[in-house]
């Protein structure tokens, strides 16, 4: 079976995505999923009043099964009790749309888990379920082949920015200092790669902006855990703590400032 | 409407070509290997062919050996190849943006005792030849580059490659499937050793391909049986199919030049509009070294199977470097290693136009892919103005 070989209900869905857009206000939770190795990303966005889902909408960035899943999530938990609303099986999801692909099968297993995710987002908030927010503790671990590809592509110091013309950097975030770097090196190549462990780069607000709007592309949650190559720099492996997934990134230079 | 841009998927046959086989089938049906006049005006026929289609690569014409297909001849060449020739080494280079084909080729070998390194491309998707020169070690015995990307259309430095073969004493196969037909393609003048051509790609038959094989190279067969192709490729030969093949290398070098100046108006009309009309598109592949009919994007905020689906709708066929399209979901091997995120590399599009495209195709896809593209990133939780 073709992976795109869809029912007419998908493509429906697909071409029609139900509820589409977010909610805003207090009462509303958010159910955010996603999968970096396989690029797709889920919101569920809820309203809940007396224990029902009032209102339901959904942002998705994936191929036609995962809008089509989302779209069809939405459908099938507007108006239940949370209860109800939990129990959505992605078996339930795919044979409300007349089935899927089988290879697909993970694009619906994430439909229902962002809504079981904005589900728990609002228990946890409502106090009906013991609390467990969790300090992520990174450690500064060592980075393996950091020391091997010195000055062969692994750089602590940038003081001669000709040395990275056209290349593609990793940049792994130290502070203000490579803020400053990212900043000088994205208007000598086009490929600026910034990683941080946190969720989000903390710079005063108006930076921020231009930050976005550089074009340096940020890695949030990303740690680098190896540096390898063959006499050079050639590739990273990144550990995305947030999915707890490892992927490899072809890069040319790896800057890690004190 | 119904427009195709996905010609290095697959091409029409062209109806010169369909033309002049159906004889072929029928009235002038031989076997080359028979002794009697009709197996000889075969042999009269499959050796102009073989001629003319040398003559396409600039090779001589015992050095064509007639397969199945691209894929055949890639296995040919390359477990052909590193069988025959283990003695002197078991060591073979490729780069990361090979064809589907031969990746696994290189993990068939790897199984039977053969090394295989891979060497890196940079962001435009080009071998660098320094990088491949430090890989070779005294046991390589073959290096496989193709001579352009299918994917993004990267011409690969093949005149330097083939240099460095030759300087060390490694056999260069090159898959050029991709590059045929667009850009000339010259074995001697590139010290190629090893070539493969597909039939189709350059709008002749479906299941016929070629390995062109430099004399003296040593392989060793994988099919067995009546010994033809110099004993290299046993079957008797496809006649007809090899007569398609010579009737559209014909075509091919009377019509090339104005063709291939079409394909690149068209292409650069595509990237101009489309990376002027959408903001934060972007092309992959090089901006200068590339194929003239290949234009090859992403689109921040969306994913690629969703604007497959998207353009079919509306009566475009186009192709993707998305993972949700593939059999594996991995996404696009060559996307990857030109230095691309997951989710970058999910957000692809690829157009390459051929023989029968017009212009109103390109101006079809100009006018519909800005709207599609808008559609999408409304529902897109990463994308913001």
């Amino acid at each position: 079976m073709k992976s795109t070989q869809y029912s007419e209900k998908v493509l429906d869905h697909f071409r029609n995505p139900r509820n589409v857009g977010a909610l805003e206000g207090e009462d509303v939770y958010t159910g955010r999923v996603g999968n970096p190795v396989c690029g797709d990303l889920m919101e569920i966005y809820i309203k809940v009043e007396d224990n029902k889902i009032e209102d339901i909408k959904l942002k998705t960035f994936g191929c036609g099964s995962a809008i089509a899943t989302a779209s069809m999530v939405t459908e099938m938990a507007r108006g239940k009790t949370l209860e109800e609303a939990e129990k959505i099986t992605r078996q339930d999801v795919a044979d409300e749309l007349d089935g899927l692909p089988p290879i697909k099968m993970h694009c619906s297993n994430l439909a229902a888990d962002a809504l079981k995710d904005a589900i728990k987002n609002y228990r946890d908030k409502k106090g009906d379920s013991p609390h467990t927010a969790q300090e992520t503790q990174i450690s500064q671990k060592e980075i393996v082949g950091e020391k091997e590809f010195l000055a062969k592509g692994v750089y602590h110091e940038t003081d001669d920015l000709s040395l990275f013309k056209d290349k593609r950097i990793l940049i792994a975030e130290s502070g203000t200092r490579s803020i400053e770097t990212a900043f000088a090196l994205i208007k000598l190549t086009p490929r600026v790669v910034f990683a941080t462990t946190t969720k989000e780069v903390y710079m005063e607000t108006g930076l921020k902006k231009k930050f976005r709007e550089s074009g340096v592309k940020v890695l949030f949650e990303s740690e680098i855990i190896e540096i390898k190559g063959f006499k050079e720099v050639e590739k990273v492996v990144i550990h995305d703590l947030d999915e707890d997934e490892e992927y490899e990134l072809f890069v040319d230079a790896v800057i890690i400032e004190a | 409407m119904s427009v195709y841009l996905d010609y290095q998927s697959a091409k029409p046959v062209d109806p010169r070509v369909i033309e002049e086989m159906v004889p072929y089938f029928h009235d002038s049906f031989g076997n080359p290997s028979s002794l009697h006049k009709v197996g000889d005006e075969a042999t009269v026929v499959l050796e102009e062919c073989r001629k003319t289609i040398a003559g396409f690569i600039n090779a001589e014409k015992d050095e064509i050996i007639f397969t199945s297909g691209a894929t055949e001849s890639n296995n040919l060449g390359l477990i052909g190849y590193a069988l025959r020739n283990k003695a002197k080494g078991n060591h073979i280079i490729i780069s990361e943006i090979e064809h589907i084909s031969i990746q696994n080729l290189a993990k068939y070998l790897e199984k039977n005792g053969f090394v295989v390194s891979k060497v890196p491309v940079d962001q435009y998707g080009r071998v660098n030849i320094q990088k491949l020169t430090d890989r070779i070690t005294d046991k390589t015995i073959l290096i496989s580059i193709c001579y352009a990307s299918n994917e993004i259309g990267t011409i690969q430095p093949a005149a330097g490659i083939g240099k460095l073969c030759r300087e060390k004493n490694i056999v260069f196969h090159t898959d050029a499937v991709a590059a045929e037909g667009l850009i000339p393609l010259d074995v001697k003048k590139d010290n190629i050793d090893l070539l493969t051509l597909s039939s189709n790609d350059i709008y002749g038959p479906k299941g016929l391909g070629v390995l062109f094989k430099r004399k003296g190279i040593r392989l060793n067969p994988l099919l067995i049986g009546g010994g033809q192709e110099y004993g290299l490729r046993s079957g008797a030969e496809n006649i007809p199919a090899i007569v398609g093949m010579k009737k559209a290398v014909e075509i091919m070098q009377k019509d090339k030049k104005k063709e291939v100046d079409k394909f690149r108006c068209y292409r650069d009309n595509l990237i101009k509009n489309i990376l002027g009309k959408i903001p934060r598109a972007y092309l992959n592949g090089h901006p200068t070294e590339r194929l003239p009919n290949n234009a090859h994007f992403r689109f921040e905020g969306i994913e690629g199977e969703a604007l497959l689906l998207s353009l079919k709708d509306e009566g475009l066929s186009v192709s993707t470097g998305s993972a949700c399209s593939s059999k594996t979901l991995e996404p696009s091997h060559t996307l990857i290693a030109t230095g691309l995120l997951h989710e970058e590399a999910h957000g692809s599009l690829q157009l390459t136009c051929g023989r029968f495209n017009r212009e109103e195709d390109i101006s079809a896809v100009i006018k519909v892919l800005p709207g599609v593209v808008e559609k999408l990133r409304k529902l897109s939780p990463i994308w913001a103005e």
